[in-house]
């Protein structure tokens, strides 16, 4: 059976530690909660994303925040956007 | 068997059908008229399920591509150095190659979600890596490089082997055939 995956950014969650709070009832990941454990808002998590492509696979600005939009609009927590 | 039930029996086996092709032939070569025949089903069917030939791809690179990133995260995590998460991306590739060396080599020519499928699967990647290769830069342990850097070189190294797989290990695996000594060359590079 496949491991939940974060409703926000797609990552599978294969332990509780990797749900938001160590709490497996949440749906989004440590990732995208905020300090206060709250899920980041759409511009958050896209903001973080793209950062994190381009830190990470080197990719100019406007393709990785294309990529992450794209992303994104396949997963439940950002449907319709 | 409900009527529902065989709808999704036959959609999973046009799916697995689809993905058998694209693996063996490519993407852009393979015709609908194929994939209902290797499904064992009437042409038609094929857009009974999906309306049109590029909602099959997508279909199918979307599943495969959830697939060879599930097995990459399960088997990356918790990997402590940066060669048991090499080992452990090689591992997590190895179940679908074929069909991700054609993911790799078609993706500038499908749409671009074919492209951002790969990005996501590299961005997973590049999470595992990233976990395990500050903190050894930090520590001394390997030459200290920009982290984009450190990756595009291990993701450069081991596409060009699975494009170029009829090349470098013909009617075999390459990573099974190469994939131990890419890990200790590219360790070897960056041994500080």
């Amino acid at each position: 059976m496949s491991d939940p995956t974060c409703i926000a950014c797609g990552m599978p969650m294969t332990s509780p530690e990797q749900h938001a709070g160590g709490d497996s009832g949440k749906d989004y990941c440590v990732h995208c909660a905020r300090p206060d454990g709250s899920m980041k808002s759409y511009e958050e998590a896209l903001e973080g994303m793209t950062a994190f492509m381009m830190s990470s696979q080197g990719l100019a600005w406007g393709p990785a925040r294309e990529a992450v939009k794209q992303m994104m609009a396949r997963l439940p927590a950002w449907s319709g956007r | 068997m409900k009527r529902a039930e065989r709808k999704r029996q036959t959609r999973a086996r046009l799916l697995e059908a689809a993905a058998r092709l694209f693996a063996s032939q490519g993407v852009l070569a393979t015709r609908t008229a194929e994939v209902a025949r290797a499904a064992g089903v009437s042409h038609g069917t094929v857009f009974v399920h999906f309306k049109t030939r590029e909602e099959l791809v997508a279909a199918v690179v979307s599943d495969r591509g959830r697939a060879v990133m599930d097995r990459i995260h399960r088997a990356a995590e918790n990997r402590q150095d940066l060669r048991a998460v090499l080992e452990a991306h090689v591992a997590g590739l190895a179940r679908h190659e074929a069909f991700y060396a054609r993911l790799v080599a078609e993706s500038p020519a499908l749409p671009p979600y074919a492209r951002h499928m790969l990005l996501g699967i590299q961005a997973a990647t590049s999470h595992h890596l990233r976990q395990v290769a500050e903190p050894a830069m930090e520590a001394g342990q390997l030459k200290r490089v920009p982290f984009h850097l450190l990756f595009n070189t291990w993701i450069g190294l081991v596409n060009h082997y699975l494009v170029n797989r009829d090349l470098f290990a013909p009617d075999a695996s390459v990573l099974a055939t190469h994939g131990e000594a890419l890990i200790d060359h590219y360790m070897a590079l960056l041994a500080s």
